[in-house]
């Protein structure tokens, strides 16, 4: 009943709180808004096959494949996030008319995250009437540049889909809040179960949206409409019965359509909630990828190694700069939904000990939006908005080559200087990102390139490609990997035009060698290989990994034939 | 008796003499001056047949003739890649050789090279060289040159080349790998005469560009 009545209140009440419409034309917003969405592109498509592939890259690459060449996906709980990235790959390996694992290619699995890179970008367009223009071509430009952003966008990994998604939940519960209608509860269920179909940490970022949308609605708003939205909406009352089960029914579809391979594999879907006793063991304990609960922060704020230094602070201050207006009693309805997010989020996300630099994509992308407020809330200090928040038409430019401004004239140079402070924040956080995906994407010195596979292993395929382009066998060369899980991949992705590529974990289980042409071991199985394989084969080691080594043994005739085409 | 035993005495001094002045000048420990380990222990567990042993156990004592000294400090470097990006190529020769942050020059990924001009020809008796050792490292065909001719076209020699394949076509070396350690790596130029030094490197096992800490050239100058 309570529901009920709260959407008889709410019906036709809704007009979008209003927060700096007129700090931006309409003509410069949309230049501005055209120039970051080209950036994004361009930061997130260009290369896309220079940086090596990470092994977690390789490893859904070729689940990806198994999904392409057979059709069937089976949910893994014991070592694989949701399966929306596989699905959401098929039309984009088809569109480039690659039907099999042998024919993909880098790019167009890459391809896929680096879209959802740039529709993150629209998604916050999608706030423009909420947050008003310059926040959202703020907001846009930051996320266009951002390294950490970029980065992940051009990675073959579930994150740069989920922080899509996370944000999405957010804008979708955030209507909800502001107008709790059925379509929108349903709109807010679909979300929250395409979020869940990606990745398990949906677990934090929906509960944080939750609770932004709920403690925003409790907070006295400011001035503009949104005030007289605040004041017509009952926020005590909660959702109705049937906005609940609507949205719920919709989140729980989609996830159990896509955990169940679409209904092929049904145990999918309860596959995906027993998986998460692993993630909580994972999450709290203290393996090798534990870390303080400031990891991500000084990640963000500073990162210094090998004479290169990284660092996103200038958005972590222009997030501060939003917190504090939208913690003002002027902030609206939306600049709270998104700054209680953004720190509900960091918060979560930097508790749980399990960290990978990738995990922050989701929280980060709330405090990218925020730093946007931020930005706005410089431009427009305190006192410049009127009774209704608005920021006046026209500002105060009296005599900008004054050499001793009035308080009239700094409040109107106020707006250059924060927008060429601005200016410059992104050309260095587009230099780094150029840096961070193209010169030192794979460098041990990126922040972000966490534990990544070395371009010299590119030389060791190089070997075996040209080895087998010498022998009788070409693609069907034999090829034996001993090596563990961990030292394998990217191996298959890389070895995937090969037929005949066996892999074993011990050398004791690879045998026997006799008649194998190139065998490729970790470095623990180097000393069984070499008494059992003499000097009929000659070796070469390769970097996998920063001080993670892969020795290959050719057979030595081949070898010579080899060498005689070098000489 | 006594004609026989002078008759003796010049034969053993006359077969004698030529091994005296085969002899060369005396020799004494070459003294350097390392700098400090950046990673704990030395990766013994690595190995291939293609990579000298790792010993985990520092490099023996290095004789050279008495007189040696170090010719190429602060001397002039060239580079195939002219503009480093980061650090300035005159780090090359200015005797830090700590492996830290701002003690390097990193130069352009592939095959490139830098040269050290010591001034004047010199019978040189060890090149050590440091790439980059705070992390286990292995870099890329790895050739050392001597010559008189500041282009390399003639009077070239090698005295080193681990380059197994002619990746960098300067012909097949029979040398091999190993992994930077702070104590860098030693070339025996065996006496052998030049001005200028180059060291060729094509990327290394962690990623495709190539570093310097140090070159240190030593040697006595021909008169």
């Amino acid at each position: 009943m309570m529901g009920a009545g709260l959407m008889t209140r709410s019906r036709g009440m809704f007009k979008p709180p209003y927060a700096g419409h007129d700090a931006v034309s309409r003509i410069r917003f949309a230049a501005l808004v055209g120039v970051a969405l080209v950036l994004a592109l361009g930061l997130r498509v260009v290369g896309l096959d220079h940086r090596p592939m990470h092994h977690d890259e390789a490893n859904q690459a070729v689940k990806f494949g198994v999904l392409l060449e057979t059709g069937e996906y089976t949910y893994d709980r014991t070592d694989h996030h949701g399966p929306t990235l596989y699905y959401l790959t098929l039309p984009v390996a088809l569109l480039r008319g690659q039907a099999t694992l042998a024919s993909l290619d880098a790019r167009t699995v890459r391809l896929v995250p680096a879209l959802f890179g740039v529709g993150l970008l629209l998604l916050f367009l999608s706030l423009t009437s909420r947050l008003g223009r310059l926040a959202v071509a703020a907001a846009v430009l930051l996320a266009a540049v951002s390294p950490a952003l970029v980065y992940y966008s051009r990675f073959y990994i579930q994150e740069s889909i989920f922080a899509f998604l996370a944000v999405a939940c957010l804008v979708a519960l955030g209507r909800y809040g502001e107008r709790p209608t059925l379509a929108a509860a349903v709109t807010a269920g679909v979300c929250v179960g395409l979020a869940y179909a990606t990745k398990e940490t949906t677990v934090i970022v929906v509960p944080a949206a939750v609770a932004a949308v709920a403690v925003a609605r409790h907070l006295p708003s400011g001035p503009g409409g949104h005030r007289m939205a605040a004041r017509m909406m009952d926020s005590r009352t909660w959702p109705p019965a049937r906005h609940l089960a609507a949205g719920g029914a919709a989140a729980l579809a989609i996830a159990w359509l896509f955990f169940s391979s679409f209904g092929s594999h049904p145990d999918g879907f309860v596959d995906s909630i027993r998986a998460f006793g692993l993630f909580f063991d994972r999450g709290t304990g203290t393996g090798s990828h534990s870390q303080p609960w400031y990891h991500y922060l000084g990640l963000l704020v500073w990162s210094s190694s090998g004479g290169v230094v990284w660092t996103e602070a200038a958005i972590l201050v222009l997030a501060i700069a939003g917190l504090v207006s939208a913690c003002r009693a002027t902030g609206s309805y939306w600049q709270r939904v998104v700054a209680l997010y953004a720190v509900f989020a960091t918060l979560a996300f930097s508790l749980v000990s399990y960290k990978t630099p990738w995990n922050l994509l989701p929280f980060y992308a709330g405090v990218v939006l925020l730093a946007g407020i931020g930005a706005q809330a410089l431009v427009t200090p305190w006192g410049q908005t009127n009774r209704w928040g608005q920021i006046p038409r026209r500002p105060m430019i009296q005599k900008p080559w004054a050499l001793t401004p009035s308080a009239g004239q700094r409040r109107a140079l106020t707006p250059w200087l924060v927008g060429a402070v601005l200016v410059a924040v992104c050309a260095h956080l587009g230099w780094q990102s150029w840096q961070a995906s193209l010169r030192d994407g794979a460098d041990p010195r990126n922040p972000y390139a966490y534990l990544h596979t070395s371009p010299d292993l590119l030389r060791l395929v190089q070997r075996v490609t040209d080895l087998a382009a010498l022998h009788g066998d070409h693609d069907r060369m034999l090829v034996r990997v001993v090596a563990g899980p961990y030292e394998q991949w990217p191996l298959p992705w890389y070895l995937r035009r090969m037929t005949r590529v066996g892999y074993w974990p011990r050398a004791a289980e690879a045998g026997p060698f006799d008649g194998t042409p190139v065998l490729i071991a970790s470095q623990e199985n180097v000393p069984a290989l070499e008494a059992a394989l003499g000097d009929r084969y000659i070796s070469e080691m390769y970097g996998l990994r920063p001080e993670v080594f892969l020795t290959v043994f050719i057979e030595r005739g081949l070898w010579e034939r080899y060498l005689a085409t070098r000489r | 008796m006594r004609i026989h035993t002078a008759v003796v005495t010049i034969l053993t001094v006359a077969m004698l003499a030529p091994l005296q002045a085969g002899q060369g000048p005396e020799k004494e420990e070459l003294k350097l001056k390392l700098p400090k380990p950046m990673f704990i222990g030395t990766p013994t567990n690595i190995k291939s047949a293609n990579l000298e042993v790792v010993t985990g156990k520092s490099r023996g004592p290095f004789m050279v003739p008495i007189g040696t000294k170090l010719l190429s400090a602060k001397r002039p470097v060239k580079s195939s890649d002219p503009q480093p990006v980061i650090g300035e190529l005159e780090m090359i020769t200015d005797g830090e050789k700590e492996g830290g942050d701002g003690y390097f020059v990193e130069i352009a990924p592939g095959k490139q090279w830098v040269q050290v001009d010591l001034g004047a020809s010199s019978a040189l008796h060890a090149i050590l060289a440091w790439h980059y050792h705070s992390q286990a490292r292995v870099y890329r065909d790895v050739i050392v040159q001597v010559s008189d001719d500041k282009d390399f076209l003639k009077g070239v020699t090698t005295i080193f080349n681990n380059d197994h394949d002619n990746t960098s076509g300067l012909g097949i070396g029979k040398d091999k790998e190993y992994i930077e350690v702070a104590e860098g790596r030693l070339f025996d130029p065996k006496g052998i005469r030049g001005r200028y030094v180059r060291l060729y490197a094509n990327g290394n096992t962690s990623n495709d560009l190539n570093h310097y800490v140090e070159i240190e050239v030593y040697g006595t100058p021909v008169k």
